[in-house]
Protein backbone atom coordinates (compact mmCIF):
# COMPACT_ATOMS: atom_id res chain seq x y z
CA UNK A 1 0.00 0.00 0.00
CA UNK A 2 0.91 3.57 -0.50
CA UNK A 3 1.99 5.47 2.60
CA UNK A 4 3.47 8.57 1.33
CA UNK A 5 1.31 11.77 1.15
CA UNK A 6 0.23 12.75 -2.45
CA UNK A 7 -0.72 16.69 -3.56
CA UNK A 8 -0.41 16.13 -7.35
CA UNK A 9 -2.17 13.75 -9.15
CA UNK A 10 -0.01 11.35 -11.72
CA UNK A 11 -2.26 11.68 -14.35
CA UNK A 12 -1.15 15.32 -14.91
CA UNK A 13 1.99 16.38 -16.82
CA UNK A 14 5.00 17.71 -15.93
CA UNK A 15 4.11 21.04 -17.61
CA UNK A 16 0.62 20.58 -16.16
CA UNK A 17 2.87 19.78 -12.43
CA UNK A 18 4.80 22.73 -12.84
CA UNK A 19 1.53 25.32 -13.36
CA UNK A 20 0.00 23.81 -10.28
CA UNK A 21 3.01 24.07 -7.71
CA UNK A 22 3.50 27.57 -9.14
CA UNK A 23 0.07 28.55 -8.20
CA UNK A 24 0.66 26.35 -4.58
CA UNK A 25 3.78 28.14 -4.14
CA UNK A 26 2.37 31.70 -5.18
CA UNK A 27 -0.91 31.09 -3.13
CA UNK A 28 1.38 29.69 -0.08
CA UNK A 29 3.51 33.06 -0.67
CA UNK A 30 0.61 35.45 -0.45
CA UNK A 31 -0.90 33.69 2.92
CA UNK A 32 2.99 34.14 4.55
CA UNK A 33 3.04 38.05 3.36
CA UNK A 34 -0.29 38.64 5.77
CA UNK A 35 1.66 37.61 8.78
CA UNK A 36 4.69 37.89 10.63
CA UNK A 37 7.54 38.13 9.37
CA UNK A 38 7.53 38.43 5.53
CA UNK A 39 4.22 41.38 6.05
CA UNK A 40 6.40 43.27 9.51
CA UNK A 41 8.58 45.58 6.44
CA UNK A 42 4.86 46.50 5.40
CA UNK A 43 3.41 47.56 8.28
CA UNK A 44 3.64 50.86 8.39
CA UNK A 45 1.50 54.02 8.25
CA UNK A 46 3.72 56.28 5.25
CA UNK A 47 3.74 56.75 2.60
CA UNK A 48 -0.18 56.31 1.66
CA UNK A 49 -1.31 55.11 -0.83
CA UNK A 50 -4.60 56.36 -2.39
CA UNK A 51 -5.00 57.88 1.04
CA UNK A 52 -4.96 55.52 2.56
CA UNK A 53 -1.65 54.18 5.43
CA UNK A 54 0.96 52.02 3.29
CA UNK A 55 -0.29 48.97 5.48
CA UNK A 56 -3.72 48.87 4.66
CA UNK A 57 -3.11 49.37 0.70
CA UNK A 58 -0.31 46.44 1.35
CA UNK A 59 -3.12 44.04 1.88
CA UNK A 60 -5.50 45.63 -0.54
CA UNK A 61 -2.65 45.04 -2.71
CA UNK A 62 -2.52 41.40 -2.00
CA UNK A 63 -6.05 40.90 -1.87
CA UNK A 64 -6.20 42.07 -5.73
CA UNK A 65 -2.74 40.20 -6.41
CA UNK A 66 -4.18 36.76 -5.09
CA UNK A 67 -7.65 37.61 -7.42
CA UNK A 68 -5.65 37.96 -10.48
CA UNK A 69 -3.49 34.88 -9.80
CA UNK A 70 -6.94 33.06 -9.63
CA UNK A 71 -8.27 34.06 -12.68
CA UNK A 72 -5.32 33.57 -14.54
CA UNK A 73 -4.95 29.93 -13.00
CA UNK A 74 -9.02 29.32 -13.80
CA UNK A 75 -8.29 31.00 -17.61
CA UNK A 76 -5.46 28.35 -17.98
CA UNK A 77 -7.64 25.83 -17.26
CA UNK A 78 -10.47 27.08 -18.77
CA UNK A 79 -8.48 26.46 -21.91
CA UNK A 80 -7.19 23.40 -21.53
CA UNK A 81 -10.77 22.05 -21.02
CA UNK A 82 -10.03 21.05 -17.07
CA UNK A 83 -13.05 22.67 -15.59
CA UNK A 84 -14.96 19.92 -17.46
CA UNK A 85 -13.18 16.57 -16.82
CA UNK A 86 -11.70 15.16 -13.75
CA UNK A 87 -8.87 16.90 -12.97
CA UNK A 88 -8.84 18.75 -9.44
CA UNK A 89 -5.83 16.64 -8.00
CA UNK B 1 -44.50 61.19 11.74
CA UNK B 2 -41.78 60.95 13.96
CA UNK B 3 -38.41 59.79 12.62
CA UNK B 4 -38.44 56.13 13.92
CA UNK B 5 -41.49 54.95 13.12
CA UNK B 6 -40.06 55.89 9.20
CA UNK B 7 -37.08 53.85 10.18
CA UNK B 8 -38.82 50.89 11.88
CA UNK B 9 -41.56 50.82 9.04
CA UNK B 10 -38.60 50.81 6.54
CA UNK B 11 -36.77 47.95 8.28
CA UNK B 12 -40.29 46.15 8.77
CA UNK B 13 -40.43 46.57 5.12
CA UNK B 14 -37.01 44.62 4.44
CA UNK B 15 -38.09 41.68 6.19
CA UNK B 16 -41.30 41.64 4.41
CA UNK B 17 -39.07 41.31 1.58
CA UNK B 18 -36.59 38.90 2.46
CA UNK B 19 -39.67 36.15 4.05
CA UNK B 20 -41.29 36.90 0.50
CA UNK B 21 -37.80 36.07 -1.72
CA UNK B 22 -37.37 33.06 0.66
CA UNK B 23 -40.61 31.67 0.25
CA UNK B 24 -40.81 31.61 -3.18
CA UNK B 25 -37.35 30.49 -3.68
CA UNK B 26 -37.60 26.92 -2.10
CA UNK B 27 -40.09 25.88 -4.77
CA UNK B 28 -37.93 24.33 -7.50
CA UNK B 29 -36.10 22.07 -4.73
CA UNK B 30 -37.00 18.15 -4.46
CA UNK B 31 -38.62 17.78 -0.60
CA UNK B 32 -36.01 15.41 0.39
CA UNK B 33 -32.71 15.62 2.33
CA UNK B 34 -30.98 16.09 -0.77
CA UNK B 35 -33.22 19.31 -2.03
CA UNK B 36 -33.78 20.84 1.39
CA UNK B 37 -30.01 20.18 2.41
CA UNK B 38 -27.62 20.25 -0.90
CA UNK B 39 -30.38 22.32 -3.30
CA UNK B 40 -30.63 18.94 -5.47
CA UNK B 41 -26.82 19.97 -6.27
CA UNK B 42 -28.20 22.55 -8.87
CA UNK B 43 -26.98 26.16 -7.83
CA UNK B 44 -25.41 28.09 -10.04
CA UNK B 45 -22.77 30.92 -9.78
CA UNK B 46 -25.11 34.06 -8.66
CA UNK B 47 -26.10 31.96 -5.95
CA UNK B 48 -22.88 30.08 -4.65
CA UNK B 49 -21.05 33.87 -4.54
CA UNK B 50 -23.63 35.65 -2.70
CA UNK B 51 -24.50 32.46 0.24
CA UNK B 52 -20.80 32.11 -0.03
CA UNK B 53 -20.30 35.92 0.59
CA UNK B 54 -23.56 36.83 2.82
CA UNK B 55 -22.78 33.80 5.07
CA UNK B 56 -19.43 35.52 6.56
CA UNK B 57 -21.08 38.76 5.87
CA UNK B 58 -22.18 38.76 9.49
CA UNK B 59 -23.03 41.04 12.54
CA UNK B 60 -19.96 41.08 13.62
CA UNK B 61 -18.24 41.99 10.38
CA UNK B 62 -21.31 44.58 10.32
CA UNK B 63 -21.14 45.90 13.84
CA UNK B 64 -17.82 44.56 15.07
CA UNK B 65 -15.74 45.28 12.58
CA UNK B 66 -16.21 49.08 12.71
CA UNK B 67 -15.79 48.31 16.40
CA UNK B 68 -12.23 46.63 16.19
CA UNK B 69 -11.29 49.29 14.06
CA UNK B 70 -12.42 52.33 16.05
CA UNK B 71 -10.82 51.08 19.96
CA UNK B 72 -8.21 48.71 18.45
CA UNK B 73 -7.16 50.41 15.08
CA UNK B 74 -5.10 48.11 12.57
CA UNK B 75 -5.35 45.21 14.65
CA UNK B 76 -9.10 45.00 12.56
CA UNK B 77 -6.87 44.57 9.54
CA UNK B 78 -6.56 40.84 10.22
CA UNK B 79 -10.18 40.46 9.34
CA UNK B 80 -9.73 41.43 5.72
CA UNK B 81 -6.08 39.56 5.89
CA UNK B 82 -8.00 35.60 7.03
CA UNK B 83 -10.66 36.78 4.78
CA UNK B 84 -8.08 37.14 1.46
CA UNK B 85 -7.27 33.82 1.83
CA UNK B 86 -9.44 31.74 3.70
CA UNK B 87 -11.50 29.95 0.80
CA UNK B 88 -8.03 29.20 -1.35
CA UNK B 89 -8.30 25.52 -0.13
CA UNK B 90 -11.31 25.00 -1.78
CA UNK B 91 -9.83 25.46 -5.22
CA UNK B 92 -7.43 22.15 -4.47
CA UNK B 93 -9.70 19.76 -2.74
CA UNK B 94 -13.13 21.21 -3.76
CA UNK B 95 -14.16 19.94 -6.66
CA UNK B 96 -12.82 16.67 -5.26
CA UNK B 97 -15.41 17.04 -2.74
CA UNK B 98 -18.19 17.58 -4.62
CA UNK B 99 -17.87 15.11 -6.87
CA UNK B 100 -17.60 12.67 -3.98
CA UNK B 101 -20.60 14.46 -2.85
CA UNK B 102 -22.62 12.94 -6.29
CA UNK B 103 -21.07 9.59 -6.21
CA UNK B 104 -21.84 8.94 -2.87
CA UNK B 105 -25.37 11.26 -1.82
CA UNK B 106 -23.12 13.21 0.93
CA UNK B 107 -24.62 16.52 2.06
CA UNK B 108 -22.80 16.90 5.18
CA UNK B 109 -19.04 17.89 6.04
CA UNK B 110 -18.59 14.35 8.23
CA UNK B 111 -20.62 11.92 5.63
CA UNK B 112 -17.67 12.22 3.65
CA UNK B 113 -14.78 11.99 6.68
CA UNK B 114 -17.00 9.27 8.37
CA UNK B 115 -17.01 7.21 5.10
CA UNK B 116 -13.17 8.00 4.39
CA UNK B 117 -12.39 6.46 8.15
CA UNK B 118 -15.47 3.65 7.95
CA UNK B 119 -16.50 5.62 11.37
CA UNK B 120 -19.93 6.64 12.82
CA UNK B 121 -17.37 8.21 15.89
CA UNK B 122 -15.87 10.37 13.92
CA UNK B 123 -18.84 11.52 12.22
CA UNK B 124 -20.82 12.02 16.09
CA UNK B 125 -17.44 14.15 17.17
CA UNK B 126 -17.47 16.28 14.40
CA UNK B 127 -21.59 16.93 14.69
CA UNK B 128 -20.90 17.82 18.20
CA UNK B 129 -17.69 20.34 17.03
CA UNK B 130 -20.07 21.75 14.42
CA UNK B 131 -22.83 22.48 17.32
CA UNK B 132 -20.25 23.45 19.68
CA UNK B 133 -18.73 26.39 17.37
CA UNK B 134 -22.44 27.21 15.79
CA UNK B 135 -24.35 28.58 18.77
CA UNK B 136 -22.25 31.21 19.97
CA UNK B 137 -21.88 32.13 16.52
CA UNK B 138 -25.53 32.19 15.88
CA UNK B 139 -26.09 34.09 19.34
CA UNK B 140 -24.28 36.95 18.78
CA UNK B 141 -25.95 37.04 15.34
CA UNK B 142 -29.74 37.35 17.45
CA UNK B 143 -28.20 39.58 19.80
CA UNK B 144 -26.81 42.14 16.93
CA UNK B 145 -30.49 41.65 15.34
CA UNK B 146 -31.97 42.17 18.64
CA UNK B 147 -29.32 45.60 19.06
CA UNK B 148 -30.75 46.80 15.91
CA UNK B 149 -34.51 47.03 16.67
CA UNK B 150 -33.57 48.37 19.98
CA UNK B 151 -32.03 51.73 18.29
CA UNK B 152 -34.03 51.79 15.52
CA UNK B 153 -37.23 52.25 17.79
CA UNK B 154 -35.37 54.67 20.03
CA UNK B 155 -35.63 51.45 22.83
CA UNK B 156 -39.21 51.18 22.16
CA UNK B 157 -38.96 47.64 20.84
CA UNK B 158 -36.56 45.50 23.36
CA UNK B 159 -34.20 43.35 22.51
CA UNK B 160 -35.42 39.83 23.16
CA UNK B 161 -38.91 41.27 20.88
CA UNK B 162 -36.58 42.30 18.50
CA UNK B 163 -34.41 39.20 17.99
CA UNK B 164 -37.95 37.44 18.29
CA UNK B 165 -39.11 39.28 15.28
CA UNK B 166 -35.58 38.86 12.51
CA UNK B 167 -35.39 35.00 13.91
CA UNK B 168 -38.89 34.40 13.25
CA UNK B 169 -39.28 35.92 9.94
CA UNK B 170 -35.57 33.45 9.22
CA UNK B 171 -36.70 30.47 10.50
CA UNK B 172 -40.38 30.71 8.44
CA UNK B 173 -37.74 30.80 5.24
CA UNK B 174 -35.05 28.20 6.57
CA UNK B 175 -38.14 25.78 7.17
CA UNK B 176 -40.01 26.27 3.97
CA UNK B 177 -37.44 26.48 1.85
CA UNK B 178 -34.11 24.85 2.55
CA UNK B 179 -30.88 25.87 1.19
CA UNK B 180 -32.61 27.75 -1.53
CA UNK B 181 -34.57 29.86 0.59
CA UNK B 182 -30.55 30.81 2.45
CA UNK B 183 -29.12 31.45 -0.98
CA UNK B 184 -32.05 33.67 -2.46
CA UNK B 185 -32.51 35.44 0.55
CA UNK B 186 -28.21 35.96 0.50
CA UNK B 187 -28.52 37.37 -2.82
CA UNK B 188 -30.81 39.89 -1.64
CA UNK B 189 -29.32 41.02 1.45
CA UNK B 190 -25.56 40.80 -0.49
CA UNK B 191 -25.97 43.25 -3.04
CA UNK B 192 -27.81 45.19 -0.12
CA UNK B 193 -25.11 44.94 2.22
CA UNK B 194 -22.70 45.67 -0.54
CA UNK B 195 -24.28 49.32 -1.67
CA UNK B 196 -25.06 49.85 2.22
CA UNK B 197 -20.93 49.39 3.00
CA UNK B 198 -19.24 51.10 0.61
CA UNK B 199 -22.27 54.06 0.91
CA UNK B 200 -21.32 54.33 4.46
CA UNK B 201 -17.81 53.80 4.48
CA UNK B 202 -17.10 56.69 2.28
CA UNK B 203 -20.05 59.05 3.20
CA UNK B 204 -19.00 59.10 7.31
CA UNK B 205 -15.42 60.03 6.04
CA UNK B 206 -16.37 62.66 3.83
CA UNK B 207 -18.99 64.01 6.46
CA UNK B 208 -16.57 63.75 9.60
CA UNK B 209 -13.08 64.76 7.56
CA UNK B 210 -13.83 65.66 4.24
CA UNK B 211 -12.36 62.33 2.78
CA UNK B 212 -10.93 59.12 3.44
CA UNK B 213 -6.88 60.63 2.84
CA UNK B 214 -7.29 63.47 5.37
CA UNK B 215 -8.79 61.16 7.83
CA UNK B 216 -6.21 59.17 7.68
CA UNK B 217 -3.58 62.31 7.49
CA UNK B 218 -5.57 63.43 11.09
CA UNK B 219 -5.12 59.87 12.35
CA UNK B 220 -1.66 59.47 11.44
CA UNK B 221 -1.19 63.16 13.25
CA UNK B 222 -2.81 61.87 16.67
CA UNK B 223 -3.34 58.77 17.22
CA UNK B 224 -0.47 56.54 14.90
CA UNK B 225 -0.07 53.52 16.52
CA UNK B 226 -3.96 53.06 15.69
CA UNK B 227 -2.48 52.57 11.74
CA UNK B 228 0.23 50.80 12.15
CA UNK B 229 -0.26 46.60 12.55
CA UNK B 230 -0.26 44.60 14.99
CA UNK B 231 -2.74 47.54 16.30
CA UNK B 232 -3.85 47.38 19.90
CA UNK B 233 -5.43 44.25 22.03
CA UNK B 234 -7.87 43.94 24.13
CA UNK B 235 -6.91 46.30 27.08
CA UNK B 236 -5.26 48.94 24.98
CA UNK B 237 -1.95 48.25 24.90
CA UNK B 238 0.49 47.09 21.79
CA UNK B 239 -0.83 43.81 20.37
CA UNK B 240 2.14 41.30 20.19
CA UNK B 241 2.79 39.87 15.92
CA UNK B 242 2.02 36.27 17.63
CA UNK B 243 -1.78 37.34 18.93
CA UNK B 244 -1.73 39.28 15.12
CA UNK B 245 -0.31 36.05 13.13
CA UNK B 246 -1.72 33.24 15.06
CA UNK B 247 -5.60 35.01 15.07
CA UNK B 248 -5.00 35.22 11.19
CA UNK B 249 -3.85 31.40 10.66
CA UNK B 250 -6.32 29.93 12.95
CA UNK B 251 -8.90 32.05 11.47
CA UNK B 252 -7.75 31.45 7.61
CA UNK B 253 -7.86 27.70 8.55
CA UNK B 254 -10.89 27.66 10.41
CA UNK B 255 -12.57 29.39 7.51
CA UNK B 256 -13.22 26.82 4.96
CA UNK B 257 -13.64 24.27 7.33
CA UNK B 258 -16.87 25.79 8.87
CA UNK B 259 -19.46 23.08 8.33
CA UNK B 260 -21.92 25.37 7.02
CA UNK B 261 -19.77 26.25 4.22
CA UNK B 262 -17.93 23.26 3.75
CA UNK B 263 -21.43 21.75 3.11
CA UNK B 264 -22.14 24.32 -0.42
CA UNK B 265 -19.57 22.56 -2.12
CA UNK B 266 -22.37 20.17 -2.62
CA UNK B 267 -24.82 22.77 -3.77
CA UNK B 268 -22.82 23.81 -6.71
CA UNK B 269 -24.00 22.51 -10.25
CA UNK B 270 -20.36 21.80 -11.52
CA UNK B 271 -16.47 22.12 -10.75
CA UNK B 272 -16.44 25.34 -12.67
CA UNK B 273 -19.24 27.30 -10.86
CA UNK B 274 -17.32 25.95 -7.91
CA UNK B 275 -14.11 27.34 -8.96
CA UNK B 276 -15.33 30.36 -10.04
CA UNK B 277 -16.81 31.62 -6.79
CA UNK B 278 -13.59 30.50 -5.22
CA UNK B 279 -11.80 32.79 -7.61
CA UNK B 280 -14.43 35.39 -7.27
CA UNK B 281 -14.81 35.23 -3.51
CA UNK B 282 -11.97 38.00 -3.14
CA UNK B 283 -14.28 40.41 -4.62
CA UNK B 284 -16.95 39.87 -1.85
CA UNK B 285 -14.07 40.68 1.07
CA UNK B 286 -13.11 44.28 -0.88
CA UNK B 287 -15.93 45.46 1.28
CA UNK B 288 -14.54 45.06 4.51
CA UNK B 289 -12.28 47.59 3.40
CA UNK B 290 -15.24 50.52 3.84
CA UNK B 291 -16.34 48.68 6.81
CA UNK B 292 -12.64 49.24 8.42
CA UNK B 293 -13.09 52.89 6.97
CA UNK B 294 -16.40 53.78 9.53
CA UNK B 295 -14.23 52.24 12.77
CA UNK B 296 -11.40 54.71 11.72
CA UNK B 297 -13.65 57.36 11.46
CA UNK B 298 -14.93 57.40 14.58
CA UNK B 299 -11.52 57.60 16.74
CA UNK B 300 -11.38 61.30 16.64
CA UNK B 301 -14.84 62.48 16.83
CA UNK B 302 -16.48 60.05 19.17
CA UNK B 303 -14.32 59.45 22.06
CA UNK B 304 -15.01 56.54 24.95
CA UNK B 305 -18.07 55.21 22.98
CA UNK B 306 -18.53 51.89 25.36
CA UNK B 307 -18.94 48.95 23.96
CA UNK B 308 -17.01 49.92 21.00
CA UNK B 309 -19.34 47.92 18.30
CA UNK B 310 -22.11 50.77 19.32
CA UNK B 311 -19.84 53.25 17.42
CA UNK B 312 -21.42 52.71 13.58
CA UNK B 313 -25.25 53.07 15.45
CA UNK B 314 -23.59 56.25 17.52
CA UNK B 315 -22.43 57.89 14.68
CA UNK B 316 -25.73 57.28 12.68
CA UNK B 317 -27.96 58.65 15.34
CA UNK B 318 -25.79 61.60 16.22
CA UNK B 319 -25.40 63.03 12.35
CA UNK B 320 -28.92 63.87 12.48
CA UNK B 321 -29.88 61.74 9.15
CA UNK B 322 -33.02 61.58 7.51
CA UNK B 323 -34.94 59.04 9.02
CA UNK B 324 -35.27 57.02 5.65
CA UNK B 325 -31.58 56.35 5.31
CA UNK B 326 -31.29 55.34 9.20
CA UNK B 327 -33.64 52.58 8.70
CA UNK B 328 -31.68 51.28 5.77
CA UNK B 329 -28.48 51.32 8.49
CA UNK B 330 -30.67 49.13 10.57
CA UNK B 331 -32.10 47.09 7.36
CA UNK B 332 -28.18 46.50 6.74
CA UNK B 333 -27.20 45.33 9.76
CA UNK B 334 -30.29 43.11 10.13
CA UNK B 335 -29.55 41.47 6.63
CA UNK B 336 -25.91 40.95 8.21
CA UNK B 337 -27.03 39.11 11.25
CA UNK B 338 -29.85 36.95 8.93
CA UNK B 339 -27.94 35.98 6.32
CA UNK B 340 -25.31 34.45 8.19
CA UNK B 341 -27.98 33.04 10.52
CA UNK B 342 -29.53 31.27 8.61
CA UNK B 343 -27.28 29.45 7.03
CA UNK B 344 -26.29 28.65 10.28
CA UNK B 345 -29.23 27.47 11.75
CA UNK B 346 -29.83 24.87 8.47
CA UNK B 347 -26.38 23.23 8.60
CA UNK B 348 -26.95 23.06 12.73
CA UNK B 349 -30.56 21.13 11.67
CA UNK B 350 -28.51 19.24 8.83
CA UNK B 351 -25.67 18.31 10.53
CA UNK B 352 -27.95 17.17 14.15
CA UNK B 353 -30.00 14.81 11.75
CA UNK B 354 -27.37 13.08 9.13
CA UNK B 355 -24.41 13.12 11.43
CA UNK B 356 -25.14 12.55 14.83
CA UNK B 357 -29.06 10.72 14.88
CA UNK B 358 -28.94 8.92 11.53
CA UNK B 359 -25.41 7.55 12.20
CA UNK B 360 -26.11 6.28 15.94
CA UNK B 361 -29.86 5.74 15.21
CA UNK B 362 -30.57 1.89 15.55
CA UNK B 363 -32.87 2.13 12.56
CA UNK B 364 -32.59 3.35 8.86
CA UNK B 365 -34.17 6.81 8.86
CA UNK B 366 -36.71 7.39 5.65
CA UNK B 367 -35.85 10.99 3.32
CA UNK B 368 -39.09 11.91 5.25
CA UNK B 369 -38.44 11.39 8.63
CA UNK B 370 -35.01 13.14 7.85
CA UNK B 371 -36.56 16.26 6.82
CA UNK B 372 -39.07 16.56 9.03
CA UNK B 373 -36.52 16.03 11.69
CA UNK B 374 -34.16 18.41 10.32
CA UNK B 375 -37.30 21.07 10.56
CA UNK B 376 -37.64 20.05 14.36
CA UNK B 377 -34.50 20.63 15.07
CA UNK B 378 -34.47 23.64 13.22
CA UNK B 379 -36.76 25.09 15.77
CA UNK B 380 -35.11 23.33 18.95
CA UNK B 381 -31.85 25.24 18.11
CA UNK B 382 -32.62 28.43 17.64
CA UNK B 383 -34.96 27.76 20.66
CA UNK B 384 -31.58 27.24 22.74
CA UNK B 385 -29.94 30.01 20.82
CA UNK B 386 -32.36 32.44 21.78
CA UNK B 387 -32.26 31.69 25.29
CA UNK B 388 -28.71 32.55 25.43
CA UNK B 389 -29.20 35.41 23.13
CA UNK B 390 -31.67 37.19 25.35
CA UNK B 391 -31.93 35.69 28.89
CA UNK B 392 -28.32 33.91 29.55
CA UNK B 393 -25.61 36.09 31.31
CA UNK B 394 -22.64 33.79 29.77
CA UNK B 395 -19.93 35.22 28.06
CA UNK B 396 -20.55 33.94 24.32
CA UNK B 397 -17.80 35.89 22.97
CA UNK B 398 -15.24 33.72 24.91
CA UNK B 399 -17.09 30.87 23.62
CA UNK B 400 -16.99 31.63 20.32
CA UNK B 401 -13.14 31.89 20.25
CA UNK B 402 -12.82 28.41 22.39
CA UNK B 403 -15.04 27.10 19.19
CA UNK B 404 -12.83 28.24 16.95
CA UNK B 405 -9.78 26.89 17.87
CA UNK B 406 -12.24 23.42 17.98
CA UNK B 407 -12.94 23.96 14.43
CA UNK B 408 -9.55 24.36 13.40
CA UNK B 409 -8.68 20.18 14.43
CA UNK B 410 -11.05 19.74 11.66
CA UNK B 411 -7.80 20.20 9.20
CA UNK B 412 -5.24 17.29 9.87
CA UNK B 413 -8.83 15.32 9.23
CA UNK B 414 -9.18 16.99 5.56
CA UNK B 415 -5.82 17.16 4.74
CA UNK B 416 -4.91 12.95 6.11
CA UNK B 417 -8.79 12.04 3.95
CA UNK B 418 -7.61 13.27 0.51
CA UNK B 419 -3.43 13.48 0.74
CA UNK B 420 -2.22 10.94 3.17
CA UNK B 421 -3.52 6.93 2.35
CA UNK B 422 -1.86 5.96 5.53
CA UNK B 423 -4.08 7.74 7.57
CA UNK B 424 -6.22 5.47 10.02
CA UNK B 425 -9.47 6.21 11.81
CA UNK B 426 -7.69 5.57 15.75
CA UNK B 427 -5.21 8.22 14.43
CA UNK B 428 -8.01 11.00 13.24
CA UNK B 429 -10.21 10.33 16.19
CA UNK B 430 -7.07 10.17 18.94
CA UNK B 431 -5.94 13.36 17.05
CA UNK B 432 -8.84 15.15 17.03
CA UNK B 433 -9.57 14.36 21.44
CA UNK B 434 -6.16 15.23 21.59
CA UNK B 435 -6.20 19.10 19.88
CA UNK B 436 -9.15 19.74 21.47
CA UNK B 437 -8.21 19.14 24.73
CA UNK B 438 -4.92 21.27 24.26
CA UNK B 439 -7.06 23.75 23.37
CA UNK B 440 -9.06 23.79 26.63
CA UNK B 441 -5.96 23.35 28.07
CA UNK B 442 -4.36 26.24 26.77
CA UNK B 443 -7.78 28.70 26.65
CA UNK B 444 -8.19 28.07 30.50
CA UNK B 445 -4.56 28.67 31.51
CA UNK B 446 -3.42 31.72 29.62
CA UNK B 447 0.10 31.50 30.92
CA UNK B 448 0.93 28.58 28.38
CA UNK B 449 -0.07 30.60 25.29
CA UNK B 450 3.39 31.98 24.44
CA UNK B 451 3.89 35.12 22.37
CA UNK B 452 -0.40 35.35 22.69
CA UNK B 453 -0.32 33.12 20.10
CA UNK B 454 -4.28 31.57 20.05
CA UNK B 455 -4.82 28.22 21.52
CA UNK B 456 -6.09 26.72 18.29
CA UNK B 457 -2.44 26.87 16.90
CA UNK B 458 -1.45 24.46 19.75
CA UNK B 459 -3.90 21.89 19.64
CA UNK B 460 -3.17 22.24 15.91
CA UNK B 461 0.43 20.92 16.23
CA UNK B 462 -0.79 18.44 19.14
CA UNK B 463 -2.85 17.27 16.67
CA UNK B 464 -1.33 16.36 13.71
CA UNK B 465 1.48 14.19 16.29
CA UNK B 466 -0.77 12.00 17.43
CA UNK B 467 -2.39 11.86 14.66
CA UNK B 468 0.49 10.29 12.34
CA UNK B 469 2.07 9.19 15.71
CA UNK B 470 -1.53 6.58 16.47
CA UNK B 471 -1.70 5.99 12.60
CA UNK B 472 1.37 4.30 12.12
CA UNK B 473 0.99 2.32 15.64
CA UNK B 474 -2.21 0.97 13.77
CA UNK B 475 -3.32 -1.33 10.94
CA UNK B 476 -3.92 0.46 7.79
CA UNK B 477 -7.79 0.51 6.23
CA UNK B 478 -8.25 -1.34 3.07
CA UNK B 479 -6.15 0.01 0.46
CA UNK B 480 -9.05 -0.03 -2.58
CA UNK B 481 -11.54 1.54 -0.08
CA UNK B 482 -8.96 4.74 0.76
CA UNK B 483 -8.04 5.02 -2.97
CA UNK B 484 -11.28 6.15 -3.67
CA UNK B 485 -10.60 9.07 -1.42
CA UNK B 486 -6.75 10.26 -1.48
CA UNK B 487 -5.11 12.10 -4.70
CA UNK B 488 -4.17 9.05 -7.31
Amino acid sequence: MRRSPRFFSRRLTARERLVYGAATFWFLTVSAALVWPLYTPFARVRPFVLGVPFALAFLAGVLIASFAAGVALYRWESRRGFLDRDVSD
Amino acid sequence: MPAWVVAFGVTLGYLLVSLVVGLLSGRRASSGPEGYIAGDRSLGFVLMYFIMGASIFSAFSFLGGPGWAYSRGAAAFYILSYATVGLIPWYAYGPRVARLGRRFGYVTQAELFAHRFDSRWLSAALAIISLVAFVPYLVLQMQGAGYVFNVVTEGRVPHWLGAAIAYGVVLTYVLASGVMGVGWTNTFQGVFMMVLAWGLGLYLPYRLYGGVGPMFQELAAAVPEMLAPPGLDGAGDRWSWGGYSSAIAVSAIGFSLWPHYFMKIYTASSERVLKKTIIFYPTFQVFLIPIIFIGFSGILRYRDVVPADAILPTILMSMQLPPFVVGLFCAGALAASMSTGDALLHAAGSIMVRDFVCVLSPRALSDGEQTRLIRVLVLVISAFAYYFAVVSELSLVALLLLAYGFLVQIAPVLVATFYWPRATPQGVLSGLAVGCSVVILFYYVPVLQWQQVQPGIFGLVANLITLVAVSLLTEPMDEAHVEQFVVS
